[in-house]
């Protein structure tokens, strides 16, 4: 492998024409220096040849259609396939940076643990009136039917993917946490992997802090929970199904974790106990990680419809037969609504000031707010509180007249459903693209478990906007990802 | 394990082996095709009829001006997406069984696999399959064989491997026992010492068909016997393709499954030990010409009602 170093860098070569704009940069200060932990990887690449550089790209597409990875559109029976594109070039993430990010995640996955406790039971923060119950009732994923229920060890939420972004200084900011069914920790783990065949020797000169233990650390969380603490239990993972765009993370997730990947058709519930269909007989499960919505986990208690779920399956959670991950109920915890709470509950409930500052956020239902929002949609984000993957958005700057009054209508007949922000542009990263590298917008997305205590995987999903100034960095509009690399040093020590 | 994933197991086992059985039967009978142009009348009429019979298949419409062997029947059997028993469509299935169970194959078995299904899939490569199709179904066969390979080396021996091997032997003997029916059918009235070169060939694309060319000739020096080649296909105690070694392996795996079972859920069990115990002890005369294909007939359907029987056993499909 020639990795060779160039004498004399310039910012000529893959960076020729390489434009900053008013977004913060992750490799280059505003003089176009590399910054000090991007330095070797910047000499590095200057130093690969065009053809070689073409080749290692090649390379990751071709490891990622060969190991499945990917989403899946179905049409027909052989449907089709696609691969999330995985650009070559890492993000690189310092120690120091890396320590406020993860202090401020387990800081705020303690805090809505308890408030989705507090909620669900005594309600002290609604009666103290810190957040309007109006809100939590008009919420779309509040669960009424799960009020008073215990859950294992008062975890409500096991598994969490906040979303990270930074601003113009550099300042990471909470875009949204996913506290239901968060996925994309599949494509985290495998990115490192093709990452580290591509590129080893860069790979090599950076202190890059492993990833792979989240498989065998999600496990323990998941027998933690386990009833009657048993030490032993039978953990399932719960899929849709193939035809799910995220089977993918499904199946390795369960494969890395050696459990059983099963659908709703292999679990049965009899005498208040959840069994599966083995080829001999039936054998009892005792944790369950669910990759299925509350509304279709169960047609007897959701939607009568789900052919997904499992009839009965709530009512032997609620008897406490049976753990789920995450539990019933979360949804209120990440809806766009509640977001800007946040750092009140923490204040509330930890008696703590936010490690993580939040993105600054209007709310229709109050009435100065609504005019404002109204007078400035072109400037700002509006998006529509129980949506994800990029619906339901209107990018103000973006937007046509038309996009905008159309908006405004539904704003204002619908306030509790929309919230505005301003228009944040996210930080940028060098990206390969047809053989140049161009900055493209990042956004972060880490993963924190909770079990017996809260911890956050060294590593993350950056996933990044492929389509020129887009800010859009979800798979299902044209994104693609980035391995993540978190130093275990701040990265200026290396040659 | 879980019934549905025992179930896509099994399948995926059978499909795979059904499309590496396929592609080399379509290799070896373009070849002979050629090979009889100038000895016999109407080649390709016949190999399409003894296709469509082996492979349970209504004969497609032949487009008798196209050139080439692959221009009609190759396509047929090889791509035609109204066709679900070609080889793309058992291996899209066989890819679809795998990836709901990936979680119970190593990764390394669901590479493979995957690799193969995107390099047919790949249009310049499948483009190879009518100017050298022998290219195209080695590539199937070794993606078979190497997929094979993976999982021996890799999987524990638990249940999930056991149902992999039975699906494939299970298939792997239909297969064999089906190409024996028809061919010797067909060939039977090769009677004449002036066909002798002619049957020589038949018979040796035969073996092909089983892989079996090399190890018969191993065996028996000389010609290539119609009824050598009957009781190499049908009885060798040890060539992994005859019908003896795949029920007796198919039995082997059931056993291992069925280790704690109650003996009256044995009906598949018993099933396959009856045929293997008939192949054992084969009366000499029910090999010849007059009542082979009643005896294979009759092992054919058996071999049909055990795996009937395996299913609702174990509440697969």
């Amino acid at each position: 492998m020639s990795e060779t170093v160039l004498d004399a860098p310039t910012v000529n070569g893959y960076f020729k024409g390489y434009a900053q704009r008013e977004a913060y940069d992750e490799m280059f200060d505003r003089d176009m220096r590399p910054r000090p932990h991007y330095e070797v990887l910047y000499q590095r690449l200057q130093g690969l040849p065009p053809e070689e550089f073409r080749r290692r790209k090649a390379m990751t597409d071709l490891s990622m259609l060969q190991e499945g990875v990917g989403f899946t559109v179905y049409r027909q029976e052989e449907g089709i396939e696609r691969v999330w594109p995985m650009d070559p070039v890492p993000r690189i993430i310092p120690a120091s940076e890396w320590k406020i990010i993860e202090s401020g995640l387990v800081q705020r996955l303690t805090t809505l643990n308890l408030f989705l406790k507090d909620l669900y039971h005594d309600q002290f923060i609604l009666r103290d009136r810190i957040i309007d119950p109006r809100l939590i009732y008009e919420g779309g994923y509040f669960r009424r039917e799960f009020m008073g229920a215990k859950v294992p060890r008062d975890i409500y939420v096991h598994i969490c993917g906040t979303d990270l972004i930074r601003d113009e200084n550099g300042q990471y900011l909470v875009l949204e946490d996913n506290c239901r069914t968060p996925s994309g920790v599949s494509y985290m783990l495998t990115n490192r992997q093709v990452l580290k065949r591509v590129f080893p020797l860069i790979f090599e000169q950076y202190g890059v802090r492993a990833t792979d233990d989240y498989p065998a650390a999600l496990l323990d969380v998941l027998k933690y929970i386990a009833p009657r603490g048993n030490p032993d239990p039978t953990v399932v993972l719960l899929t849709p199904g193939i035809y799910n765009s995220a089977y993918f993370e499904h199946s390795y997730l369960a494969m890395r974790m050696g459990i059983n990947l099963v659908e709703g058709r292999d679990l049965v519930v009899d005498q208040n106990c959840v069994w599966m269909r083995t080829t001999r007989g039936l054998r009892r499960v005792d944790v369950i990680y669910r990759r299925i919505d509350d509304d279709f986990l169960d047609p007897l208690t959701f939607r009568s419809d789900s052919m997904l779920g499992v009839p009965g399956l709530v009512n032997v959670y609620r008897a406490g037969q049976v753990a789920l991950a995450n539990s019933i109920g979360t949804g209120i915890a990440d809806d766009k609504g509640i977001y800007p709470f946040v750092p009140d509950m923490i204040r509330y409930y930890l008696k703590q000031e936010p490690i993580l500052a939040s993105v600054e956020t209007f709310r229709p239902v109050v009435k100065s707010q609504l005019s404002h929002i109204l007078a400035n949609l072109d400037k700002l984000v509006v998006k529509t509180v129980n949506e994800s993957g990029g619906y339901g958005m209107l990018i103000g700057p973006a937007s046509t007249a038309a996009q905008q009054a159309e908006f405004a209508d539904k704003v204002r007949a619908h306030p509790r459903d929309f919230i505005a922000q301003p228009t944040v542009p996210l930080s940028q990263h060098p990206t390969y693209v047809d053989g140049q590298l161009e900055g493209r917008h990042v956004d972060l997305r880490p993963f924190i478990l909770c079990g017996e205590k809260i911890t956050v995987v060294p590593g993350a999903l950056t996933r990044v906007a492929l389509p020129r100034g887009s800010l859009v960095v979800n798979s299902s509009q044209g994104g693609g990802s980035k391995d993540t690399w978190v130093l275990a040093d701040d990265g200026e020590k290396v040659s | 394990m879980l019934s549905r994933v025992a179930d896509a197991l099994f399948w995926m086992s059978r499909y795979l082996e059904r499309a590496e059985h396929l592609a080399r039967l379509l290799d070896v009978s373009f070849h002979l095709e050629l090979d009889l142009r100038g000895v016999s009348a109407r080649p390709a009429e016949q190999l399409a009829h003894s296709l469509s019979v082996i492979l349970q298949q209504p004969t497609p419409e032949l487009n008798g001006h196209a050139s080439g062997p692959l221009a009609g029947l190759g396509h047929w059997f090889t791509f035609e997406a109204s066709n679900p028993a070609c080889i793309m469509g058992c291996l899209t299935r066989a890819r679809m069984n795998a990836r709901g169970v990936r979680g119970n194959i190593s990764s390394a078995m669901w590479r493979e696999l995957n690799k193969l299904y995107w390099q047919l899939k790949d249009p310049e490569f499948a483009s190879r399959a009518s100017e050298s199709p022998h290219d195209f179904y080695q590539a199937v066969e070794c993606g078979s064989l190497l997929f094979q390979g993976v999982c021996d080396a890799t999987m524990t021996r638990d249940e999930g491997w056991q149902f992999i091997q039975l699906g494939k032997y299970l298939e792997r003997a239909d297969k064999t026992l089906r190409i024996l029916d028809v061919r010797y059918h067909m060939l039977q009235n090769l009677q004449n010492p002036m066909d002798l070169p002619l049957s020589n060939l038949q018979w040796a694309a035969v073996l092909r068909s089983c892989r079996a060319y090399e190890a018969y000739q191993r065996t028996y020096v000389g010609r290539v016997d119609p009824e050598r080649v009957v009781e190499f296909l049908l009885l060798h105690e040890s060539f992994p393709r005859s019908v003896r070694f795949c029920l007796e392996q198919s039995a082997r795996a059931l056993a291992a499954i069925e280790a704690d079972a109650d003996q009256n859920a044995r009906q598949a069990d018993r099933l396959l030990g009856r045929v293997i115990s008939d192949l054992k002890f084969v009366e000499h005369d029910q090999l010849q010409p007059g009542r082979l294909h009643e005896f294979l007939g009759g092992l054919l359907d058996r071999c049909t009602r055990a795996s009937v029987a395996l299913q609702s056993q174990y509440a697969l499909r």
